[in-house]
C-alpha cells in the first residue's frame, strides 16, 4: 500500500470513527448536517462570535466554539437549544429586536440569520465535538491535516539524472545539482584540501586539525584521501564527544534541575557518557532511540538498559509545586513535549489544553500518550521538594549489601525511637503523679519572683546594676541581627558554626552578690551554658518565651554569684544554636535581701524535672492562675503543655537509660557515615499501569473522557502493535517510534544530522516537522536519505560518510553575487555555508592550541553533591568550571551556565534545541578582549611559540598552521613581526623585563589572531 | 555624550591609531545597514510610542498592599473576625485551619491634590502620588515566589520564557550601540535567578545585562591588556587580519558584523563605566536620591544609575530590591516592611523628581511592582506577619503616556480579592508594551514552529490609565 493511500485510508477511518462517535450524541446524524455546519455556520461563528466567545475570551461566560459550550450557554442562559429555534439566546440576539443584540457591530444579513436558524432547527449538528477542546476552528480541523507532507511515508525516488555528471560524487549531488540547474544556479568550486581538513575536523571532532595532520593529508594525493580522513576522524574518541554533545542539545541535558529548586543532578553524567559512547560505537539510531525510551524494558535489570532512560529524567521540574497531581502532570508534559520534538519533530505539548491548533494531534492523542508516561515511574515522590528516581548501577551482591546496611540503619533508628518513647512514657508517668507539686512549686517561683528585685518584673533595676547589650560581646561566633527581630533591638543569632559562644569582658563595680539575668526570645527551648571566669555555673535561658521576635522577649533569672570588684569574663555557650538573646544584666542584691527563688534550685531540692517546672511557670504566667479539674488535666496532657518534652530527651533520662541511648545514637551516626555510596543513575522504571482522562484546558481538576493508552491516530501505522494495558506501554511506544515505516523518525533524524553538518537542515525547523515547521526545498533528497538511513541499519557513521563524501559538502564557501541574489539563504546548497565556531569548539580549540587540552574521557566534574542546591537563591553562582577537560564534560548548570558558553550561544538547557542560534554580540568581543580564559590561553600559546626553536618567521608560521591550518604569507609574516616588535617596545616603556615584554607582545599577537574571523569561522 | 535616541554616531574609537577607516570602511557600513545583521538596530514601534524607555522597579518578596497603597478601614474595624475560604497559601496547612482578619500596621491619609490615600510606609512616594497611576486591583496566577516572579517577568508561571525587557528590546532595538538594550541592576539574585532577565528563545542580544554593584559590574568589561595603547595595537592588528581576510570575501555581511562588534565592545569599555560613574552628579542630585558622595550601592545608587542609563538610551532598565533574601517576604513580622520601605522610599521619589526635572519623565515609563501582595488575614489576628497573597496586590505606573494622580480598580472591603476592574499580570504587560508603542498581540516570535507572545493568549491593555 502506498504511503499516501495508507494514510488517506487512516484518515477516512479516523474521520468516520469520530463522526459515528459524535453521531450517537446528536440528532440528526447525517453528514449533510455537518457539511451545512462547516459551509454555512462555522464561518459565521468564526467571523462574528469567537473573538469574544471563544477559547481566549468568554464574554458573559459564554463560549461558542463547541456544541457543548453553546448548549451550556453563558451567564444568562443557553445560546442554543438544538432543534428549537424559539428558545436559545443566540437566535434572539441575532434577530436584533430585544435588549440583547449580537454581533455588537451590526446585524447579520437575512441569509445568515436564516442559516443559523435552519442549523438550530436541524438539531445543531457539529462535528468534532469530541472536544469542547477544539481551540481554534479558524485553523484546519485536526483530522484534515493528516496529509501534511511529513505524515506521509517517504516518497521513493531515484536520484535524478544531471547534465554535469563529472560534478557528481554520490547520489546526494544529483538531487542538489538537479535543483540548482533547474534554477540556473552555479555551484561553488571544490574547496582546497587545507580548507577541507579544517572543516571536517571541526565538524566531526569539534577541534582544529594539528599541523601534522594537515601535512599528512596534503601528502596523501590518492583519490581516497578524504575518505580515509573521514574514517580516521570517525574512529577518534573525540567524535562521540562532539556529536554526542549535539544530541545533548536535543535531550536538554543538564547537571542540575533548574527551576524553583535548582538541585544537582550529580548522576546525570551517566546518561551523557552513554550518549557519547553510543555515538562512538555507531549504535544504530533506532536502538539509540528505543533505549532512551524503554531501555529498562529491553535490557531488564541492567544499567545498559536503564541508564539511557536518563533522557526521560533530566528535564527541569517544579519540585516545590504544592499540588502533587499538577506536579506529576507537568513532569509528564515536559517529557512528552521533549520526546515529541526530539524523535518526531512534533510539538505534542500544544495538545495538553486543546486539540493541537496546527497539527493533527488531538487532546485525546495527547492523553493517550501521557497515560504511558503516567504509568512510568519517574519520581520517588511528589513532596514539596520532590525526589526524582535513581537506580543503583552496582552488581546485585553490592546492592544487596547496601540494602542490608540500610536495614541496619533503619533498625537502629527504630530502636532509638522506641527507647525515646519508653523514656518519655516513664518520665511523663512520674511527672503526672506529681502535678500538685509542680503546681505548688511553680506558684512559689512566681511569687518569689514578684518579690524579687529582678528585671523580670519590669521594675527599675537597683543601683549598681550592670547591663550589657548581648551583641556587644568581645569574642564570639554568633551573628548580630539588628534588623529582623524587632525595632531598635539587636539580638544574637546563630552563624552556622557550632558550638555557638559569646564572651563578655565585664567590669564589676563593687563586691557583692549578683543575680545574672538574661533577656531573650525563643520559640524552642535552647538553654545556654553560663561560665564565669572559665567556671561553669549552670544552664540558663532555657524556657521557651513563645516566639523568636521582639514581642516575645523577656527576662529570665540565671545563676546567683558572688563577685569581687574588678574584671570578670562571662561566657555563654551552647552546642546548638543560641536563643535570641537581647541583653544581659548583673543585678546586685541589696544587703539583707535574700536571693530570689530560682526554679532550678527548687526543682533540684524537690526532685522535680527543671524543664517541666520552667514550663509550668511559663504556662501559669500565660494563664494568670492555675487551672482546675478537667482544665488542669487537659493542660497536663497537652502536647505543648507544661509536660512537653524537649528534644533530645537524653538529659532528662536516668543515667543508665541515657547512656544506653547515647551508645545507640553513636551507632546510628557511625552507620550513616559508613553507608556505602552506590553508583546511581537517574532512570525510569515501570509504574502502575493506568489510563488518563482528558484534562479540559489542561486542568487536572476538570476531567473529561478517559483516553486509552496509545499513539496519535493520524500516525497510525499498519498492523500496529497496541499497548499492553497491563504494562506502561513504553515498549510499544519505542517500537512505534522506531518502525522503519514511521514517516517522521528517520526524516527527523537525518535532518538533524544534516543540520549539524551544514548549520541548517533541509527542514530548517529541526524540532518541528508539523504544519508550522519549515517545508523542505529538497523533499526528495530528505526522503531518499531517510529511506537509505533505515535501509543501512540506521548507521549514523554511514550517513556522515555519505554526506561528507558528496560534492555538495566539499564545495568552497566562495561567494557569487548573482547566485546569492537568487538564493540568499543558500537553501539549494550552491556553496558551503561558512559557520562560526560554537561555544564548545571555541573553548576546545583555545585549549588545543594552548597545548593544555586534557582528552580524558567521561566522568563527572560537578563539584556539588547529589540533590544539593547548585545555586542557592541567594547571591551564589555555580563556579566549578575550572578544568582543562573537553567542554562536553563541563557541568551544565541550569540558570548558572558557564559564562563564555553563554556568550557564544550555548542553548538554554531546559528545552530541546536542534539548531543553535548564532548571534554576534559585543559580549563575545569583550570576552575575546578581556576574559581570563582568553588571557590564559593566549599566554600559553605565546609561551609555546616563544619556546620553539627557529626564527620569529617560523614561529609565526607555526601559529598560522595551528590556528588557520595554513602557512603565513610573506607579507603576513613580516607584518606580524613588525607588530611584535612595536608591541614589545610599547611594553618595554612600562619598565617590564625584556622576557615579560616579549611574552606580552606574542600574547597580544595570539589574541588578535584568535579573535580574527579566519579563526572563528569554519569554511 | 551622544544625544539620546539619535542614530548611532561613531565614537572616538581608535581613530588616532587606526584612522578609523580601517575598521569601518564604507562598504562595511553599507553591509551592516541590512536589517538582519543587527538585532539591536532601532526599530519602529507598531504605533507611535508614548515611552521610549522603561524603568522597572521590582520589589522582591511580596509587598503588602493593605499596609501601603490599598487603604482598608474595614480591615481595622473587622480586625480579629474569622474569614473562610480556600486560599492557596493556607489550604491544608497545619495551624491554618482558621483564618482571621488582621488590621494594617500603618495609617493611611489622603495625599497630594488627587487625595489618593497612601500609608505612612512610603511618605516620599506618597508625596509624588499626583504623578502616578495606582492600580489597586492587580492579581496574579501563583502564590510561590519563584512562579510569581517568573510570571511578573515573562508572563509564564511555569516555563522558561523571554523576559519583558527582552521582548521590549526585541521589539524596539536600542539607539545606543555602546550599551546593552536591557540592563538589570541587582546586587542579589532574585527568585527564579537569571531567568528573570533571560532572552530564552529570543536572540541572545536581547538578554538583560546584569550590573552588580562592585568592582566589575559587567563581565569582561575591564581592559585586561596593560595599557590602552597596547589594546589599540591588538585591535588594529585584528582589524588588519580581518580586513585581509575580508578582501578575499567581499560582500559577506556576517563577517562585517563581527568586525563591527569589536568596535562596539571597545565603546562599551568606556561608556559603561562612564554611565556608572556618579562623580559628576551634583550634591543636589545625590541628595534627591538620599545618596552620599562615593556610595556605589544601595537602592539610591540603583535609581540614579537607572536615570543615567535611560538618559543614554538604554531601552529597559530593571532595578531589583533586594533579591531572594532579606526582602519584602515579611512572614515573621510586618515591621520589617518599614525597614525595607526606608531603603526605597526616598530613592524612588527622588527618581521621579529627577526625571521630571530633566524632562526624561515625558518619555520614560516608570513601573513599580512586586510579585504578589500579602494576606489581609492570618491564622491569628495578632500574628505579626502576613503570608503570600496572589489574589490582590497594588502596582503603579508613572511617566510617559500614563495618567497622573489616578487610581484604577479596587479590591473588596478587606483587600482580599481584586474586585473592581481586575488587572492580571498579562494585562499589566500588555499595558506596558502598549505604552512602548507595541501591540502585545503582534509582538511575536516564531520558535519551535509556534508564534510566542509575552502575554501568551491573554492580556488586555488597561486603557483607563493611559493619558
Amino acid at each position: 500500500m502506498s504511503g499516501r493511500f495508507r494514510l488517506l485510508s487512516a484518515f477516512v477511518i479516523v474521520t468516520s470513527l469520530l463522526f459515528s462517535h459524535v453521531a450517537s450524541a446528536i440528532e440528526p446524524s447525517d453528514a449533510a448536517g455537518f457539511k451545512f455546519f462547516e459551509d454555512r455556520v462555522r464561518p459565521l461563528l468564526t467571523e462574528f462570535c469567537f473573538s469574544c466567545h471563544g477559547a481566549t475570551k468568554q464574554k458573559g461566560g459564554l463560549r461558542l466554539d463547541s456544541r457543548a459550550h453553546a448548549i451550556k450557554g453563558g451567564e444568562i442562559g443557553p445560546a442554543i437549544v438544538p432543534g428549537d429555534s424559539s428558545t436559545g439566546l443566540m437566535l434572539k440576539a441575532v434577530a436584533y429586536d430585544g435588549e440583547l443584540k449580537m454581533p455588537p457591530k451590526g446585524k447579520l444579513t437575512a441569509r445568515q440569520i436564516a442559516d443559523l436558524t435552519a442549523w438550530v432547527k436541524m438539531g445543531s449538528p457539529w462535528p468534532t465535538d469530541s472536544a469542547s477542546l477544539v481551540a481554534d476552528p479558524m485553523n484546519m480541523p485536526a483530522t484534515k491535516a493528516g496529509d501534511h507532507w511529513s505524515f506521509l511515508s517517504f516518497r521513493e525516488s531515484t536520484p535524478p539524472r544531471v547534465n554535469d555528471e563529472k560534478w557528481v560524487r554520490n547520489p546526494i549531488d544529483r538531487f542538489v545539482l538537479s535543483k540548482l540547474t533547474e534554477k540556473n544556479l552555479k555551484t561553488a568550486p571544490q574547496a582546497d584540501k587545507r580548507t577541507l581538513i579544517r572543516r571536517a575536523t571541526f565538524d566531526l571532532l569539534g577541534l582544529p586539525p594539528t599541523p601534522e595532520e594537515v601535512e599528512a593529508f596534503l601528502r596523501d594525493d590518492s583519490s581516497e584521501a578524504f575518505a580515509k580522513l573521514i574514517d580516521r576522524l570517525l574512529a577518534s574518541p573525540q567524535y562521540g564527544e562532539r556529536w554526542g554533545r549535539h544530541w545533548l542539545d536535543v535531550a536538554r541535558y543538564a547537571d542540575s534541575n533548574g527551576m524553583d529548586e535548582n538541585l544537582s543532578h550529580a548522576n546525570a553524567w551517566r546518561y551523557r557518557d552513554w550518549v557519547i559512547r553510543a555515538f562512538n560505537s555507531d549504535m544504530p539510531f533506532d536502538r539509540f532511540v528505543k533505549l532512551q525510551l524503554a531501555g529498562d524494558l529491553l535490557i531488564p535489570d541492567s544499567p545498559e538498559g536503564f541508564v539511557p532512560t536518563g533522557f526521560m529524567m533530566i528535564g527541569p521540574k517544579m519540585l516545590a509545586e504544592d499540588d502533587p497531581v499538577k506536579m506529576q502532570m507537568d513532569i509528564i508534559d515536559e517529557q512528552l513535549d521533549t520526546l515529541g520534538q526530539a524523535f518526531l519533530g512534533l510539538t505534542l505539548g500544544c495538545a495538553r489544553c486543546h486539540d493541537h491548533k496546527f497539527d493533527p494531534i488531538t487532546a485525546h492523542d495527547y492523553y493517550a500518550l501521557a497515560g504511558i508516561l503516567k504509568s512510568t515511574k519517574t519520581m520517588d515522590n511528589f513532596n514539596v521538594v520532590a525526589k526524582w528516581q535513581e537506580r543503583p548501577l552496582a552488581d546485585p551482591a553490592v546492592a544487596a549489601k547496601a540494602r542490608t546496611h540500610d536495614e541496619l540503619i533503619a533498625a537502629t533508628k527504630k530502636e532509638i525511637v522506641s527507647r525515646e518513647g519508653e523514656g518519655k512514657k516513664k518520665l511523663l508517668a512520674e511527672a503526672r503523679e506529681r502535678i500538685a507539686d509542680y503546681l505548688a512549686t511553680a506558684e512559689e517561683v512566681r511569687k518569689g519572683r514578684r518579690a524579687s528585685v529582678s528585671l523580670m518584673t519590669g521594675g527599675k533595676p537597683p543601683d549598681g546594676t550592670l547591663t550589657v547589650e548581648a551583641e556587644d560581646f568581645q569574642r564570639g561566633n554568633v551573628l548580630k541581627d539588628r534588623e529582623h527581630y524587632g525595632k531598635g533591638i539587636g539580638v544574637l543569632v546563630n552563624a552556622g558554626p557550632l558550638p555557638n559562644f559569646a564572651e563578655y569582658d565585664l567590669t564589676i563595680p563593687a563586691d557583692g552578690i549578683y543575680v545574672l539575668e538574661i533577656r531573650y526570645a525563643a520559640a524552642d527551648p535552647r538553654p545556654v551554658r553560663v561560665l564565669l571566669d572559665g567556671k561553669y555555673l549552670e544552664d540558663s535561658a532555657g524556657r521557651t518565651t513563645g516566639g523568636w521576635f521582639a514581642d516575645k522577649q523577656s527576662w529570665d533569672l540565671g545563676p546567683v554569684v558572688t563577685l569581687k570588684k574588678g574584671k570578670a569574663i562571662l561566657r555563654l555557650e551552647r552546642a546548638g544554636p543560641f536563643p535570641h538573646i537581647d541583653k544581659l544584666a548583673l543585678v546586685p542584691l541589696p544587703p539583707g535581701q535574700s536571693a530570689p527563688v530560682r526554679p532550678a534550685d527548687l526543682a533540684v531540692a524537690r526532685k522535680l524535672v527543671p524543664v517541666f517546672l520552667n514550663q509550668w511557670v511559663a504556662h501559669l504566667d500565660r494563664l494568670g492562675k492555675a487551672p482546675e479539674g478537667d482544665a488542669l488535666k487537659k493542660l497536663a496532657e497537652a502536647k505543648d503543655g507544661p509536660f512537653a518534652i524537649p528534644t533530645p530527651i537524653d538529659p532528662l533520662l536516668a543515667p543508665e537509660a541515657a547512656s544506653e541511648l547515647k551508645v545507640l545514637r553513636e551507632k546510628f551516626a557511625r552507620l550513616e557515615k559508613e553507608r556505602p555510596v552506590l553508583p546511581m543513575a537517574m532512570a525510569v522504571s515501570e509504574g502502575k499501569p493506568e489510563n488518563l482522562k482528558i484534562h479540559l484546558r489542561g486542568n487536572h481538576l476538570t476531567l473529561g473522557a478517559e483516553a486509552s493508552r496509545g499513539f496519535p491516530t493520524v500516525l497510525a501505522l499498519p498492523s500496529q502493535q497496541s499497548v499492553d494495558l497491563k504494562k506502561s506501554g513504553r515498549k510499544e511506544l519505542a517500537e512505534w517510534i522506531t518502525r522503519p515505516d514511521h514517516p517522521l523518525t528517520a526524516r527527523v533524524a537525518v535532518n538533524r544530522l544534516w543540520t549539524w553538518h551544514f548549520g541548517d537542515g533541509l527542514v530548517r525547523t529541526p524540532d518541528n516537522f508539523g504544519r508550522l515547521g519549515d517545508s523542505p526545498v529538497h523533499r526528495e533528497l530528505l526522503d531518499w536519505l531517510a529511506s537509505r538511513f533505515v535501509k543501512e541499519g540506521w548507521s549514523v557513521k554511514a550517513m556522515h560518510r555519505l554526506i561528507m563524501l558528496s560534492a555538495t559538502y566539499q564545495m568552497s564557501a566562495a561567494h557569487d553575487p548573482a547566485t546569492e541574489l537568487k538564493d540568499p539563504e543558500n537553501r539549494l546548497h550552491w556553496r558551503w555555508p561558512r559557520q562560526r565556531l560554537d561555544a564548545e569548539s571555541f573553548r576546545d580549540a583555545l585549549l588545543s592550541v594552548g597545548g593544555n587540552l586534557d582528552k580524558t574521557p567521561g566522568g563527572s566534574l560537578l563539584t556539588i553533591s547529589n540533590r544539593a542546591y547548585v545555586t542557592s537563591t541567594a547571591n551564589r553562582n555555580y563556579d566549578g568550571y575550572n578544568s582543562d577537560r573537553r567542554s562536553v564534560y563541563l557541568p551544565v548548570v541550569r540558570s548558572a551556565g558557564y559564562e563564555p558558553f553563554q556568550a557564544f550561544d550555548f542553548p538554554d538547557p531546559s528545552v530541546t534545541k536542534g539548531r543553535r542560534a548564532v548571534t554576534n554580540v559585543p559580549a563575545q568581543s569583550l570576552l575575546l578582549m578581556n576574559s581570563k580564559l582568553v588571557a590564559e590561553q593566549t599566554r600559553r600559546l605565546a609561551d609555546r611559540l616563544i619556546a620553539r626553536p627557529g626564527d620569529d618567521a617560523s614561529r609565526i608560521n607555526f601559529a598560522y598552521e595551528l590556528l588557520f591550518s595554513r602557512p603565513a604569507s610573506t607579507i603576513e609574516s613580516s607584518r606580524a613581526i613588525e607588530f611584535v616588535t612595536q608591541y614589545e617596545k610599547a611594553a618595554m616603556s612600562e619598565k617590564l623585563e625584556a622576557a615579560e615584554a616579549k611574552r606580552r607582545a606574542w600574547q597580544g599577537l595570539c589574541r588578535a589572531l584568535l579573535s580574527s574571523n579566519e579563526f572563528m569561522y569554519v569554511e | 555624550m551622544q544625544s539620546r535616541f539619535s542614530s548611532t554616531t561613531r565614537r572616538g574609537f581608535v581613530q588616532s591609531a587606526v584612522a578609523g577607516s580601517l575598521l569601518m570602511p564604507g562598504l562595511l557600513s553599507e553591509l551592516l545597514a541590512q536589517d538582519s545583521i543587527d538585532p539591536l538596530k532601532p526599530r519602529s514601534p507598531h504605533f507611535p510610542a508614548k515611552a521610549k524607555s522603561v524603568i522597572f522597579l521590582f520589589m522582591s518578596g511580596g509587598v503588602s498592599h493593605v499596609d501601603s497603597f490599598d487603604p482598608k478601614p474595614k480591615l481595622t474595624t473587622d480586625h480579629g473576625k474569622q474569614v473562610t475560604f480556600d486560599h492557596p497559601e493556607t489550604k491544608n496547612r497545619p495551624g491554618y485551619e482558621k483564618l482571621f482578619l488582621k488590621k494594617p500596621g500603618w495609617t493611611f491619609a489622603p495625599r497630594g491634590k488627587s487625595g489618593i490615600e497612601v500609608s505612612e510606609m512610603f511618605p516620599n512616594i506618597a508625596s509624588k502620588v499626583d504623578d502616578i497611576a495606582l492600580i489597586r486591583s492587580m492579581h496574579t496566577s501563583h502564590s510561590n515566589h519563584f512562579n510569581a516572579t517568573l510570571g511578573m517577568h515573562t508572563g509564564s508561571f511555569a516555563f522558561a520564557r523571554p523576559s519583558i525587557g527582552s521582548w521590549v528590546s526585541y521589539g524596539l532595538g536600542t539607539p545606543n550601540k555602546n550599551l546593552p538594550s536591557f540592563m538589570v541592576l541587582s546586587s542579589e539574585m532574585p527568585y527564579a535567578g537569571t531567568q528573570v532577565w533571560a532572552s530564552d528563545f529570543l536572540p541572545g542580544a536581547h538578554q538583560g545585562t546584569r550590573v552588580v554593584p562592585g568592582s566589575e559590574p559587567v563581565a569582561n568589561l575591564k581592559r585586561r591588556v596593560a595599557t590602552e595603547g597596547q589594546q589599540k595595537l591588538e585591535l588594529n592588528a585584528l582589524a588588519a587580519f580581518n580586513e585581509a581576510h575580508r578582501t578575499a570575501r567581499p560582500e559577506e555581511a556576517q563577517l562585517a558584523a563581527r568586525i563591527k562588534s569589536f568596535e562596539t565592545a571597545f565603546g562599551m569599555q568606556s561608556e559603561m563605566p562612564a554611565a556608572l560613574d556618579l562623580s559628576k552628579e551634583s550634591e543636589a542630585t545625590l541628595g534627591l536620591y538620599g545618596l552620599k558622595r562615593g556610595e556605589t550601592s544601595g537602592f539610591g545608587w540603583q535609581c540614579l544609575v537607572a536615570r543615567r542609563l535611560v538618559e543614554r538610551g538604554v531601552r529597559f532598565v530593571e532595578l531589583i530590591h533586594t533579591g531572594s533574601s532579606g526582602n519584602w517576604d515579611s512572614h515573621g513580622n510586618m515591621a520589617d516592611h518599614g525597614r525595607l520601605a526606608k531603603q526605597v522610599d526616598q530613592p524612588i521619589a527622588g527618581l521621579i523628581e529627577d526625571l521630571k526635572r530633566t524632562g526624561l519623565f515625558d518619555d520614560t515609563l516608570v513601573v513599580w511592582t512586586t510579585e504578589f501582595g500579602r494576606t489581609p488575614f492570618n491564622n491569628t489576628a495578632d500574628n505579626l506577619g502576613r503570608e503570600h497573597h496572589n489574589w490582590a496586590f497594588s502596582s503603579w505606573l508613572a511617566g510617559a503616556g500614563v495618567k497622573r494622580g489616578v487610581v484604577h480598580g479596587a479590591t473588596d472591603e478587606h483587600g482580599i480579592r481584586a474586585e473592581e476592574k481586575p488587572v492580571h499580570v498579562h494585562d499589566f504587560h500588555a499595558t506596558i508594551l502598549h505604552l512602548m508603542g507595541l501591540d502585545h498581540t503582534k509582538l511575536t516570535y516564531r520558535h519551535g514552529g509556534r508564534d510566542y507572545r509575552l502575554t501568551d493568549v491573554h492580556g488586555n491593555v488597561v486603557k483607563d490609565v493611559l493619558a
